[in-house]
């Protein structure tokens, strides 16, 4: 699993990504961080992210009773969200590509 | 572990959250560690520091990375080759630093070489030796220490300073009290400032320093006596500034303050 | 509006140092205490007693501002409302002092012209306020300010009414309406002692104005 301080600043790209593809609750986001491969995220991070999308407009919550236990707080992904993550996969793609590229220069480089 | 939602509220409490959204900030962690199926001291940790976690993280400006650029604004501040000079001995000289609203810099050195002094000449309290200043008439000025009157509380510290700068004493309050609440502080309404913890009192000369809406902000080391948690409350609130256009220069001596900020002069390599 | 919130600030702060205050209200009556026998003595000592009470206090609040001062400037305060508020504050303690104490004299003492007793201790306690702030602008510690104001005072007490040593004092003014308040003669004597009091007040408060303008000034930058 990526450790953690990779993460810090791409989790809200992730997290408003997971929400374009389906509304989802924090337990079932974090499962799907986690099965992607991306991160196993705790509570005392993921919480907070989502408290502070909703609070920018990002994704907008609401609370669905779930089968089994207490109700959920399931968010959705808002126009500004979706405005905003278009920007900032941009931007990701090429910090992902230039980093890329310098991993693949040096690689080269060795042989 | 029943008690975890009360320490966490009360924390936020504490910390200047007002009461109905604390409530609301618990009963939903409540709900979120439920979902879960697990116990809130398992999932967030002690209450407290989760408490802080929050403020700091619900204050943030949008922090997804990587960091927005704005586009700088209008000149604030400009030195062109000051001098410093006490008698025989010269403090500094040739000092070059423009500072743009909207960007922060950084004055960095070691001890005795001129930092507090070159932020003096910046604010106009010392007169520089040579070299020419220019700079815009809202200043806002953070000593290192002192800049409080020791019998005096903090709402009446906000009163005295909102009077200098021509605000009513109900404005002045009610403005310091809520940029109070932005460093994670709620003034107590009988606490002098003699009373007060270095860190508090730091906490007051900041907000003091900031009443009257200046364009440039002088800092100086102004985060002495801070926790950890206020700490990065503090760089936070430098940076929502930053970004409001304003301009900030801080005295510091930590390196890894400086990652995030636009322009860095040392003073001590010169 | 700057001066009165800085007038009414300082006022709090002399109350809040209650330890001080008691000390500054008692001092006089120590002194009146001790010769209650003899009414001019008593009313001299007394009155003095008011003056350097009044501007030790002062002294000390004078001091206790020198942190906040230059950022007040910075933040928009022009120097004569900061100084100006901090001087009606203790003039205002000043007079109700001297007005306690009148009232204490009059009942206990027979004096001849009650109302320039009242003047002189007026004079004392008005006098007193730019004094302090004066001693306070030129010597930056408390301890150095107090004991200069003490020598001030005891040569003030010690020096010979008539010599030149004593006109220079600035609390002169009150002993001389104190003489003709207790032992009569001529009215000049009030006129003298109003003159003496209005120009020492001059002095001190003008010095201490000075002096502040000087410690505050402000370097003027032209604007980017």
């Amino acid at each position: 699993m990526t450790p953690r301080p990779w993460l810090h600043g791409f989790l809200d790209l992730c997290l408003l990504a997971m929400l374009r593809e389906r509304a989802d609750y924090g337990y079932g986001l974090s499962q799907r961080l986690a099965a992607a491969g991306v991160a196993d995220v705790p509570g005392g991070t993921l919480y907070p992210a989502l408290l502070r999308l909703e609070e920018q407009g990002l994704a907008t919550p609401s609370w669905a009773p779930s089968e089994a236990g207490p109700r959920r707080k399931y968010y959705a992904i808002t126009d500004a969200g979706r405005e905003l993550l278009d920007g900032q996969a941009a931007d990701w793609r090429r910090f992902r590509d230039g980093v890329d590229a310098l991993l693949s220069a040096s690689e080269v480089s060795r042989d | 572990m029943t008690d975890w939602p009360q320490a966490f509220e009360a924390e936020l409490l504490r910390l200047g959250v007002q009461p109905g959204r604390a409530r609301r900030l618990a009963d939903e962690t409540a709900q979120q560690a439920a979902e879960t199926a697990g116990v809130p001291a398992e999932i967030f940790g002690p209450a407290h520091l989760y408490a802080r976690h929050l403020v700091a993280e619900l204050s943030a400006p949008a922090a997804l990375s990587p960091r927005t650029r704005y586009e700088p604004g209008p000149v604030m501040l400009s030195l062109t080759g000051v001098s410093k000079r006490y008698r025989r001995q010269t403090v500094f000289t040739g000092v070059d630093l423009t500072v743009r609203g909207g960007e922060v810099a950084a004055i960095v050195g070691a001890n005795g070489c001129g930092k507090s002094t070159l932020l003096r000449i910046c604010a106009g309290l010392t007169r520089p030796s040579g070299g020419t200043v220019k700079r815009t008439r809202r200043v806002g000025f953070v000593p290192q220490d002192g800049g409080t009157a020791g019998w005096l509380t903090a709402e009446e510290h906000f009163t005295l300073f909102g009077a200098a700068a021509g605000m009513v004493p109900g404005r002045a309050r009610s403005t310091g009290v809520h940029l109070a609440t932005r460093l994670a502080w709620r003034p107590g309404r009988q606490q002098r400032a003699q009373q007060m913890s270095g860190g508090t009192r730091q906490k007051l000369n900041l907000v003091l320093g900031e009443l009257h809406a200046p364009d440039l902000l002088l800092l100086d080391e102004p985060y002495q006596g801070f926790d950890q948690g206020t700490y990065v409350d503090f760089w936070q609130q430098v940076f929502a500034w930053r970004d409001a256009g304003r301009a900030v220069v801080v005295v510091t001596h930590l390196l890894h303050d400086l990652q995030n900020v636009d322009h860095v002069l040392d003073l001590g390599e010169r | 509006m700057t001066t009165l919130v800085v007038a009414t600030l300082s006022a709090r702060e002399v109350r809040r140092r209650w330890a001080a205050l008691a000390l500054v209200i008692a001092l006089p009556f120590w002194f009146y205490l001790v010769r209650r026998d003899a009414t001019g003595q008593s009313m001299r000592m007394l009155t003095l007693g008011i003056g350097w009470a009044i501007s030790t206090l002062t002294l000390f609040v004078v001091n206790a501002s020198r942190g906040v001062d230059p950022r007040l400037r910075l933040t928009g305060a022009s120097v004569v409302s900061i100084i100006g508020g901090r001087l009606l504050a203790m003039t205002g303690v000043g007079v109700a002092l001297a007005a306690g104490y009148w009232l204490l004299a009059w009942l206990d003492q027979d004096v001849l012209h009650p109302w320039a007793a009242a003047l002189m201790m007026l004079v004392s306690a008005v006098v007193a306020a730019p004094l302090g702030s004066l001693i306070g602008a030129l010597l930056p510690r408390e301890l150095e300010g107090a004991l200069a104001l003490l020598s001030v005072v005891a040569v003030q007490m010690l020096a010979d009414p008539a010599g030149l040593t004593a006109k220079l004092m600035p609390f002169w003014s009150a002993r001389e309406i104190g003489t003709y308040a207790v032992d009569g003669g001529s009215a000049e004597m009030v006129l003298h002692g109003l003159a003496h009091a209005g120009l020492t007040w001059l002095i001190c408060a003008g010095g201490t104005l000075a002096v502040f303008q000087w410690r505050l000034r402000l370097a003027r930058y032209p604007e980017p």
